[in-house]
């Protein structure tokens, strides 16, 4: 059993078979999985919402403190703005863009990336 | 007819206002509409909309109001009066007056900003939420052919990146998963911009030979490099002025960005303007609207059909962050 890791999807219901969404300070919910990076085993799935979907300022700022709250290392989903991106920084929640696919796709390809070393987690 | 495959987002940028963003969205529109192209046209330019004028709508075929935010109001009967006075002492904006010998927190004052309420001793002030912020509104079918969504906000009120993205989701119902979605963005690179870029794949940045314009475009190119957006160059006025005409283009070719058009001075624009028509319904065989027309072609019969090729070509390698300011939430 290897190192278990929590990544973040921004996604519009959530789930494991949802799209992801196509924005991340707004996106509707944030797909949180608990993934194991050697067996790929996804050992949970939780789906918060995201009170940037309503905020009416400061959107991508909330998005990212709650993304930072859940305990991700790595958000992926499409590039969060300029604001959403500098609090990602800060907190230490590493970026990782990808559109047009499924959570359980965007998993496999980060999986993918891990093993081959292209990203740390 | 041309076919584009999948939903596509093509934003018409410029950074500089008054450079020829909404001019030459209402143009290409009306072409779009003739080569048959499924797409919807969303203004989204929420504090100054303008594209429905010089589209002629002047019906809508819906309006609906849009509700945002809040602000504090007293529940008397909970209130301890003038004597008290602590939300009046606190409040950052001065929106607590005294009426009557009562306490009233004028709305056209407060922020909804909860400073009052956490001072308050016997927790009386209570927040009424969807204040109206502004308008959505849709055009089924405009005079040319195909739908428009317009956004306004009302002066003052914040969030205009919010009504944006609501503008761009109900324009993206509209087309139901395929079509194009042809976004006139505000001038500037703020939060209604930023929304206006969120999710696009493609963009159409308009610049003209001056110094600032060409300033501004730099800014704007910068926002679709941080969003991975594949921009394209008009240059609008491109006769006016030699001088800086060959730094705007030698920048485009630095930067990878094709140049899709020049288009000629031409007093033809104004008089559309004024007469609520674009400047190619107004005056089809006008320098401008020849321009105009070419540009137009290239990019629903090059482009559009191929959008996913165009967007590997073009777009940054890897998203370039573009992070203005610094800012350090808590990690709780």
């Amino acid at each position: 059993m290897g190192r278990v890791v929590r990544i973040a999807f921004a996604t519009e219901k959530g789930g494991l078979d949802d799209r992801l969404a196509d924005r991340f300070g707004r996106a509707p919910t944030f797909t949180i999985v608990d993934v194991d990076l050697d067996t790929g085993e996804v050992k949970g799935v939780k789906v918060v919402q995201n009170p940037g979907y309503t905020a009416g300022s400061g959107a991508g700022v909330k998005a990212a403190e709650t993304v930072a709250n859940e305990g991700a290392v790595l958000y992926a989903g499409p590039n969060p703005g300029p604001n959403a991106y500098a609090a990602l920084q800060h907190l230490g929640v590493k970026i990782y863009t990808v559109t047009g696919v499924t959570v359980r796709e965007a998993l496999q390809r980060i999986l993918e990336e891990v093993k081959s070393g292209t990203i740390q987690l | 007819m041309p076919q584009v495959p999948g939903l596509v987002e093509l934003v018409v940028a410029s950074g500089k206002g008054g450079v020829g963003k909404s001019t030459l969205t209402a143009s290409l529109a009306v072409v779009f509409a003739e080569k048959g192209l499924r797409f919807v046209a969303a203004d989204a330019d929420a504090e100054a909309p303008n594209l429905h004028i010089l589209l002629g709508v002047d019906e809508w075929s819906r309006e609906e109001p849009y509700y945002e935010g809040r602000v504090a109001y007293i529940r008397d009967d909970l209130c301890l009066g003038p004597k008290c006075g602590v939300c009046m002492k606190v409040c950052p904006y001065g929106a607590v007056e005294e009426r009557d010998g009562r306490l009233w927190i004028n709305p056209w004052i407060c922020e909804g900003c909860i400073t009052c309420s956490a001072a308050c001793p016997v927790k009386a002030i209570r927040y009424r939420f969807r204040v109206q912020a502004g308008w959505i509104r849709v055009a089924e079918r405009t005079r040319y052919g195909f739908p428009l969504v317009s956004a306004e906000i009302v002066p003052g009120r914040p969030n205009s990146g919010k009504l944006v993205t609501e503008v761009k989701n109900l324009a993206k119902s509209m087309l139901g998963g395929s079509g194009v979605l042809l976004v006139d963005a505000a001038a500037g690179i703020g939060c209604q911009v930023i929304s206006s870029l969120t999710g696009a794949q493609l963009a159409i940045l308009v610049a003209e030979p001056t110094p600032a314009s060409l300033s501004d475009l730099k800014r704007i190119h910068r926002l679709t490099k941080h969003f991975g957006i594949a921009p394209m160059l008009v240059v609008n006025r491109y006769d006016i002025n030699p001088d800086v005409l060959p730094e705007l283009e030698e920048y485009a070719e630095r930067e990878n960005i094709p140049v899709i058009g020049r288009i000629p001075y031409d007093e033809n624009v104004p008089r559309a303007a004024a007469a609520g028509k674009p400047i190619i319904v107004y005056e089809p065989g006008s320098p401008a609207s020849r321009a105009i027309r070419g540009i137009a072609e290239k990019v629903a019969t090059e482009i559009l059909p191929r959008w996913r090729e165009w967007w590997a070509k073009y777009r940054p390698e890897k998203p370039e962050p573009y992070i203005p300011v610094i800012i350090r939430p808590e990690r709780r």
